[in-house]
């Protein structure tokens, strides 16, 4: 879409028109990145601020001096001669809130589901456009079909079916169940139906090369684009996925980050409110930098999730 | 000696592996859901706490659709039902517009030329950051903003501003609260559906953009005439995977909320299935209804599914038969003729 | 290659336990499930499998005779382990673990399970059979009655070798509400919970003129309920309506319905007759401003009005002025706050040790029960030292006749002395139903949403409410349960009601 030189003598009263536009896009522009960016900031200033001056004065716009002090706290590293009630404090956040192990089992978590939905998908995708046999019609409509049901209707019987198999407490019932993922495998078939040539694997065949070593040495470089932007969907889906997390981990050692805030921001006792912006901010701030640092990346993923045409 | 290899290879009949690929998918997908599907459906006819055990025939949906149930609270249930339902549509309706069609306007400034925009990749990078922010993180820091005293610091501010004089509920008025959402759940989404709409505008053939520049075309002309048209298949993935995801919202309206309990005001359909089937011991929870609420959301689902995909099956379907003929006929072709060359 | 093997591998396990999964299926449709799950996750929680498994089939009456251990008569296994009591806070076992620790060198464990009490109840259902070391657990008054009458969820105290007789000295109503439907004693209370009226003596000098150590004029101005009010039109008008007279209808609602003595439900009605009064209390206080409706118990906006002064007092139970509980955090570390009996005597929950029938630590936690439910010395030590309201009569009577308790957060002031009469009269075995947690919660719920409306209103939005939630209860005067004609009927004619209403 370059720009064509055709339009003489309006040219400067366009150019004028276009940076007026530009400036009003780019003040829009900013505006929603403040939107963005604010509520997280006012989060990390208080988590700086000590209980009792929150609760003081709940509108802080600049840091204090407590973030010391709360971060002590939830480690529950406080000095000898801290408060009986303050050692209270720090033992429970320091029991539900614990950022490292949160942010292991979450990676954990995140990170198995991830590799095995992209790669049962592919798969599956490519078992389904690869080759020609009688189910594979009936097959593909059954998973359109199924990607409509919604997580909540199987919930129930899921999780009372992991209970009795014993599953509760335990990263199983996450992990596996992402072997199946309709809605990703829908996507890479559409993606290798436009953009994967049959020919080649034709091609590879003849060279004596392996069904399942065409599909892992050649179709899945091939479909690194889409593999590429489903790994970024399931990971942020799955990093998020309070609903059956929550369901499925009772138990404070396999707690991950989404059930570690939710405990904490449900204390009725003990409450410091300093503490609990710490908990916000660390459970968003380190994803936050990563997001950051991988963003050019990510976004770049994130664009190929678009229908090819 | 290509045609002998691929004669060879003809022969050999490939279905098995076929078989053998999409097997993973289908054991662990009978095995994690379809039991657990099966199993929903048999909790949706049997009864309620302490008559957990018993088999109820259908009165769990005519408790819930009717308020024609045996137990006295039906139509207390059935209310509540229809209460969550109301408020699905809504958080969902009142999030998916404004959010489409910002992502939509921020997507056509994004990908024109003519804007110059400096910083363009960093708008972008910060607009999507929410997205990969756990909800249960995005409604505590709602939440801790936006509580409904003058503890909280948005109510706080305005208040020592002098633009209220009343703390705003936020979180537990009943508009209030269901705007809060609204706005949490574009804040969440409308990076991604922007960068969706990107990619779908820049997929489409340039020279188009530029016929219509030629031709004299305005900014708003080549939105409607060229853009639209040819968005259409992206923009009816962005609908159906945001509707699916809506009659599902759970996360935001079920952790937004200060005192014990999630806020009635935004009880959704999932919130009511996870409330229910959570009750407590077995004879506090109400399978029952919990089982009937996921199959009826199950076929509400399935119904407005088939609706978008058969407004939308023309296009598809006529490409797909095509495809099929085209493949039919170079399949027989190459039978015919076994060894031509590729 | 070998990703195939691997692939295939896979795929052999998941038909095989898709096989097994058929197996077991067939049964499971028949029967509850949370039993035979538990079954199923004991055999296959490989590391306590065994152990759980013969506990879990010894749960009953059946233990007696799988009891090898002739020496006590302890029949639940102890394999000598860290005993794991679950609870959702620490913040009373931590007292209890600094005591226990001078008495016994067992391990002791916290594990935590639910967010808060009121979530407890509902978290407790899937963690106590989930195949987790569970020995001991926590249960409020407000659900205790779902685990207790439980017999997956909760063993008898006499598998631990106690029994009815070692509480003899205890408050009666803990006793009885540790009892089961079928008489057997389930759980048993480290405390018990006489409430009070605790205020902020600053206000109360500042507004009302009363001298910071005069709490009998204070319970003067606070006897009765009328007074209550005629002091808090004092207050506001004093203050100019900055000072509430008390933070939450939640505490209001606890102190003025527990000393009604009645019951949330009669068999399987539910009644409303209590909660009718309070609705008119509660509309009253609220247009009056002597309490700030919108502000929910327990929560950041209830801390924040002893903080920051906005409010005169707090009904508090004993275990809210313990060391490190709620009296502290809500402005009471300066020790310018008193207690007194404040309008009724009334009591607010409590909690109870129960045990799990998974339990295989049995020693220890036969200890921990035996020391802070029986033995009076140690509950001595424990009430002196962390301010819990012991359950133990002849215990209380020492402490408060040696003038031996002095609480810090009351400016030295003995609590105890307070409150002990009023625990003699608790009868709240005669109140306490397993719907309490839910019907408070809606209660206080539909009372806040809609303290604008008019009492009607409000009291058939509960009603509803409770009875949507509750499908086995029946409303006040509806006909029994037990009879599916008339159920039938008094829901159509619940459904014709509704109907009118819109």
């Amino acid at each position: 879409m370059s720009m064509k030189q055709q339009y003489g003598q309006s040219k400067d009263n366009y150019h004028a028109k276009i940076i007026i536009k530009s400036t009003l896009i780019f003040i829009v522009c900013l505006l929603l990145t403040l939107i963005c960016l604010i509520p997280i900031y006012i989060i990390i200033v208080n988590a700086t601020h000590a209980h009792l001056d929150l609760t003081a004065n709940p509108s802080n716009f600049w840091f204090g001096g407590s973030l010391g002090d709360n971060i002590k706290t939830l480690m529950n590293k406080l000095p000898d001669d801290a408060s009986k009630t303050a050692i209270r404090v720090a033992r429970q956040y320091n029991n539900s809130f614990n950022v490292g192990r949160g942010y292991l089992n979450s990676l954990i978590i995140a990170g198995s589901t991830t590799i095995l939905t992209v790669f049962f998908s592919a798969l599956t995708a490519y078992g389904l456009t690869v080759y020609d046999f009688k189910m594979s019609g009936p097959a593909y409509t059954f998973i359109i079909g199924v990607m409509m049901i919604p997580v909540q209707v199987s919930s129930a019987g899921f999780v009372r079916f992991m209970y009795s198999l014993g599953l509760i407490n335990n990263f199983i019932p996450l992990i596996v169940p992402a072997i199946a993922a309709p809605a990703v495998i829908f996507f890479m078939v559409s993606y290798m139906k436009s953009s994967f040539p049959l020919d080649i694997v034709e091609a590879a065949r003849i060279d004596g090369c392996g069904e399942l070593r065409t599909f892992l040495t050649i179709a899945i470089p091939m479909m690194k684009p889409a593999i590429a932007v489903q790994a970024i969907f399931a990971f942020v889906a799955n990093w998020n996925n309070y609903y059956t997390q929550n369901m499925i981990l009772k138990d404070e050692k396999f707690a991950t980050v989404p059930i570690m805030i939710s405990k904490v921001l449900a204390f009725d006792k003990n409450v410091d409110k300093g503490v609990n912006f710490l908990c916000v901010t660390l459970s968003i701030l380190p994803i936050v930098i990563i997001y950051f640092i991988l963003s050019k990346f990510i976004i770049a993923g994130v664009a190929l999730g678009g229908v090819k045409e | 000696m290509a045609s002998a290899a691929q004669r060879r290879i003809k022969a050999i009949s490939y279905a098995k592996y076929g078989y053998m690929f999409i097997a993973p998918f289908f054991l662990v997908y009978c095995f994690f859901q379809i039991w657990p599907l099966i199993y929903t459906f048999i909790l949706s006819f049997k009864g309620n706490q302490s008559a957990n055990t018993e088999w109820v025939g259908f009165d769990n949906y005519s408790t819930i659709l009717f308020g024609q149930g045996t137990a006295e609270g039906a139509p207390g249930v059935q209310t509540e039902f229809l209460h969550a339902l109301g408020n699905t549509f809504i958080l969902w309706f009142g999030n998916f517009v404004p959010q489409i069609l910002l992502s939509l306007l921020l997507a056509v400034w994004f990908t024109d030329a003519k804007v110059k925009l400096p910083g363009k990749g960093f708008f972008k990078v910060v607009m999507y950051m929410p997205n990969i922010i756990t909800a249960a993180s995005v409604a505590a820091l709602y939440v801790s903003l936006f509580g409904d005293s003058k503890n909280y610091f948005i109510n706080a501010t305005m208040l020592n501003l002098g633009l209220i004089s009343e703390p705003i509920k936020f979180v537990s008025g009943p508009v209030a609260s269901k705007i809060m959402v609204m706005f949490i759940q574009t804040w969440l989404w409308f990076g991604n559906t922007m960068i969706m709409l990107m990619s779908g505008i820049m997929g489409i053939n340039p020279s188009l953009f530029e016929a219509a520049d030629i031709d004299g075309a305005s900014s708003t002309q080549q939105f409607f005439k060229i853009t639209i048209p040819l968005l259409q298949p992206i923009m009816v993935y962005t609908l159906v995977t945001s509707m699916i995801g809506g009659l599902q919202m759970f996360d935001i309206p079920y952790l937004f909320h200060t005192g014990a309990r999630f806020s009635r005001e935004l009880e959704t359909v999932a919130v009511f299935i996870y409330y229910n089937f959570n009750k407590g011991t077995v004879d506090q929870a109400s399978y029952g209804y919990a089982g009937a609420a996921s199959i009826i959301i199950f076929a509400i689902t399935a119904a407005l599914g088939s609706i978008t995909f058969y407004m939308n099956r023309d296009k598809d379907a006529i490409a797909k038969k095509k495809q099929r003929k085209k493949a039919e006929k170079q399949y027989k072709a190459k039978m015919k003729q076994g060894g031509l060359s590729i | 290659m070998s990703k195939l093997t691997r692939t295939l591998a896979l795929l052999a396990t998941l038909a095989m336990a898709s096989s097994a999964f058929v197996a077991c299926g067939g049964g499971t449709e028949e029967s509850s499930a949370p039993a035979e799950g538990s079954s199923v996750a004991d055999e296959s929680s490989a590391e306590e499998g065994g152990d759980e498994s013969s506990a879990e089939e010894s749960g009953d009456e059946s233990s007696a005779e799988e009891s090898a251990a002739a020496g006590g008569e302890i029949t639940l296994p102890d394999d000598g382990g860290t005993l794991s009591i679950v609870c959702w806070t620490d913040t009373d076992l931590l007292n209890m673990f600094d005591v226990f620790a001078n008495h016994s060198d067992a391990a002791v464990e916290y594990v935590s399970c639910g967010e808060n009490g009121a979530g407890a109840s509902t978290e407790y259902a899937t963690f106590l059979n989930s195949g987790q070391d569970v020995d001991l657990f926590v249960a409020e008054a407000g659900w205790i009655l779902n685990y207790i009458n439980d017999d997956t969820m909760s063993a008898p105290l006499s598998d631990l070798g106690l029994s009815e007789a070692d509480y003899a000295d205890a408050y009666q109503y803990t006793v009885e509400i540790g009892t089961d439907n079928n008489g057997v004693l389930k759980a048993a209370s480290w405390q018990a919970a006489p409430g009070g009226w605790c205020y902020n003596t600053d206000l109360a000098q500042q507004y009302l003129g009363i001298e910071p150590d005069d709490t009998d004029a204070m319970q003067a101005k606070v006897k009765d309920w009328d007074t209550f009010a005629a002091t808090a039109e004092e207050l506001k008008t004093a203050s100019d309506g900055a000072v509430t007279m008390t933070a939450t209808l939640g505490g209001l609602w606890q102190a003025f319905s527990t000393a009604k003595n009645a019951a949330w439900v009669d068999g399987t009605t539910l009644k409303t007759d209590v909660a009718a009064e309070f609705t008119d209390m509660a509309k009253e206080y609220a247009d009056a401003g002597y309490v700030n409706p919108a502000v929910d118990q327990w929560s950041d906006d209830w801390t924040a009005e002893g903080l920051n002064g906005e409010t005169l007092g707090y009904f508090y139970s004993t275990w809210c002025l313990a060391a490190g509980a709620q009296l502290e955090g809500n402005g009471g570390s300066a020790g310018n706050w008193r207690i007194v009996n404040g309008p009724q005597d009334y009591f607010w929950g409590g909690s109870w040790l129960c045990v799990s029938p998974n339990c295989n630590t049995s020693g220890a936690a036969a200890e921990f029960v035996r020391d802070f439910t029986v033995d009076p010395a140690i509950m001595e030590e424990y009430s002196l030292e962390s301010g819990d309201f012991c359950n133990n009569k002849t215990v209380m009577d020492k402490i408060v006749s040696d003038g031996s308790n002095s609480n810090a957060l009351l400016g030295g002031q003995d609590q105890f002395a307070v409150l002990k009469d009023v625990a003699d009269g608790i009868k709240m075995s005669d109140s306490i139903t397993k719907y309490d947690q839910n019907l408070k919660d809606t209660f206080v719920d539909v009372l806040k949403k809609n303290i604008t409306s008019d009492s009607a209103t409000i009291l058939d939005a509960f009603t509803t409410k409770a009875l949507a939630d509750n499908s086995d209860l029946t409303s006040d005067g509806a006909a029994p349960a037990d009879d599916a004609a008339a159920d039938d009927a008094a829901a159509d004619d619940a459904a014709a009601d509704d109907a009118a209403a819109e």
